[in-house]
């Protein structure tokens, strides 16, 4: 198994109250997945997702991906092996405006050892696969919401890592490019056999998912296919 | 190196801002350089002084003046060489703005103490030859367009000089051969001055030479000792210490103007810190990114905080070097008070350090915040 949650509950502390968002969720996701994350706000999704992207710690269980577990990990290590093995995409994008594609895609890899040469290789093929090797040049302020998602997609793979995580992805998108984004999904799933683990609220996302898991007031409540 | 490219980019986010930051910083650096300067000027004239020349004022205060009968009693004090004398005229040169040090001298013994006004054979002769004859310092003279010839008025600026206007004609453009003359003072005959003086034959201040800088303690005292209980009692001391309570009379000069640049920096500091933390504040989400991306709580910290040295630096280093430039090329005068006045490269290069300190100071705060930055509380803010 890729991914391996034991008993993990997660709970905020909002001044004295004690609020619950997960509790005892044990999962287990094998390699080359791809699982949907279903469920209504609140019902802690999201919160699972950044604990598998390790910027976020369980109060209580484990959580091991690959052969490590990242809940023990210190900060320092956390964000070093989030560098190597996580590739995250945000509902918002959340590209720097600053830097054009080919910057924004490069980011991840100024915390390599690569030359600057192959940092740009590796960059020109992330962008060709996402079908934007043209707009390398153009600031995100010049590019639609798809292909600014595509972007990112292409700066979460760009790394090569172990798990795509992806956070609402077409969630502000038009359908036809919150189709294009999902079905790019599906061929980074397929073809390069990225596990990928996406929180979805839509029906239709969902269905592009190999395998659904429904989560509602912090518990799992259906799954399909997901060994538990 | 290769997040210099990432940093330079984010300080260009705001160009406006990112500009009134450096232009900020450049300004206190100028201050700070120029008061340098001016603070350097004053040591460097002390510095300077001779050490076989004393000056005896009136005890009371060197604005008050004494009698030319001094000038004998002075004179005959065992290790007193040679002696002059000069009066401070305060003349006004076509508008009070066109401020410079204009005095009157005893002209012959004046020149022969003070060999550091170097003038050409015939220019000593030509002004020691014409009661309304003047001297006027290189710096001076640039500064006007005067030329030996030209004929130069000025209006009274204390009561007790009358009421008419003082025609002279220079006779001379003096170089200065020494930090303790500057070339921005006009000089004149005291003789001229003195016959239309409503008060005759009075001294602001007297100048001897004495055979033997070690004595000098002594002879001061021996030129004090003669007019002690009289009304005019005097009080003599080196060169040195005259130049100082030039200074002095201004206040404390050291304290006040090194307050002033405690200000303004401190004032900048706060500016630039604040400037920084509302970019940090306005990059959260972006932050929150990197971090999730990877990059580790010190590369954020140095991101953030070189991103403020860069723009104090550069800011510092406008700053130092404008100052520089509009200080050493004299449009920035000092009216012949300070006679070696410049931004050093020293200066310069404490200017840049004074900005790049700003940077480093403003920069901590804000970017401690960034890299302490919870990802997920950041990220929630925005979604």
């Amino acid at each position: 198994m890729l991914i391996e949650l034991r008993e993990v509950t997660k709970s905020y502390k909002r001044d004295a109250l004690e609020i619950p968002v997960l509790e005892g969720v044990t999962i287990s996701v094998p390699e080359g997945d791809f699982l949907g994350l279903m469920g209504p706000s609140g019902s802690g999704k999201s919160t699972l997702l950044n604990l598998l992207a390790g910027i976020d710690r369980p109060t209580r269980g484990t959580v091991r991906i690959g052969d490590t577990e990242i809940s023990r990990l210190s900060d320092r290590a956390l964000a070093a092996w989030r560098a190597r093995h996580i590739g995250f995409i945000f509902q918002l994008y959340n590209l720097i405006p600053v830097l054009t594609a080919f910057e924004n895609v490069e980011l991840p890899l100024l915390l390599t050892s690569l030359s600057k040469k192959a940092r740009r290789d590796h960059v020109m093929t992330a962008l060709d696969i996402v079908g934007l090797g043209d707009r390398a040049q153009h600031y995100p302020r010049q590019l639609s919401g798809g292909q600014e998602q595509r972007v990112a997609i292409a700066r979460a793979v760009v790394t090569d890592p172990t798990l795509l995580l992806a956070d609402e992805p077409t969630g502000d998108l038009d359908s036809k490019s919150g189709s294009e984004v999902l079905t790019l999904l599906q061929r980074l799933n397929q073809e390069f056999k990225k596990t990928i683990v996406m929180v979805t609220h839509d029906p239709h996302a969902a269905e592009r998912a190999q395998h659904l898991l429904h989560l509602e007031k912090g518990t799992l409540v259906e799954q399909q296919g997901v060994v538990g | 190196m290769k997040f210099v490219g990432l940093m330079l980019k984010s300080a260009r986010r705001s160009k406006r801002r990112t500009a009134l930051t450096v232009l900020s910083v450049a300004i206190a650096v100028f201050l700070f350089a120029s008061l340098r300067a001016v603070l350097d000027g004053f040591q460097a004239a002390t510095e300077a002084s001779s050490s076989t020349r004393i000056v005896t004022i009136r005890s009371t205060s060197m604005i008050f003046s004494m009698p030319t009968s001094h000038a004998d009693a002075i004179k005959s004090v065992p290790g007193v060489r040679d002696l002059t004398w000069a009066n401070w005229f305060g003349g006004i040169y076509k508008d009070p703005k066109n401020f410079f040090a204009n005095i009157a001298i005893e002209p012959e013994s004046y020149l022969r103490i003070y060999p550091e006004i170097i003038l050409t054979p015939d220019e000593k002769r030509a002004f020691l030859d014409d009661r309304t004859g003047c001297i006027v310092g290189e710096g001076l003279a640039r500064r006007f367009g005067w030329k030996v010839g030209d004929r130069i008025v000025l209006q009274v600026g204390i009561p007790v000089y009358g009421t008419q206007d003082y025609p002279f004609v220079v006779r001379g453009v003096y170089r200065s051969g020494g930090a303790a003359v500057d070339n921005q003072t006009m000089m004149f005959h005291w003789k001229y001055v003195d016959e239309r003086s409503l008060e005759k034959g009075q001294i602001g201040w007297f100048i001897s030479e004495i055979a033997n800088p070690d004595q000098e303690a002594q002879v001061s005292s021996a030129i004090d000792q003669k007019f002690a209980n009289s009304p005019y009692e005097t009080k003599t001391d080196t060169e040195k210490a005259f130049q100082s309570s030039f200074v002095s009379m201004f206040g404390n000069l050291n304290l006040l103007l090194g307050s002033i640049a405690l200000a303004v920096v401190i004032t900048t500091l706060f500016v630039a810190a604040n400037t920084m933390a509302m970019s940090v504040r306005e990059r959260t989400t972006e932050i929150a990114v990197m971090r999730t991306l990877g990059f580790q709580q010190h590369t954020i910290f140095a991101l953030i905080a070189g991103e403020g040295l860069t723009m104090a630096t550069l800011g510092g280093a406008l700053g130092a070097v404008l100052a520089r430039l509009l200080v050493n090329g004299r449009n920035l005068g000092a009216g012949g008070f300070i006679p070696d006045f410049g931004v050093s490269a020293t200066n310069v290069t404490i200017g840049i350090a004074l900005g790049a300190f700003i940077g480093l100071v403003a920069g901590i705060i804000p970017a401690t915040m960034a890299a302490r930055l919870k990802i997920v509380d950041a990220l929630r803010r925005v979604a």
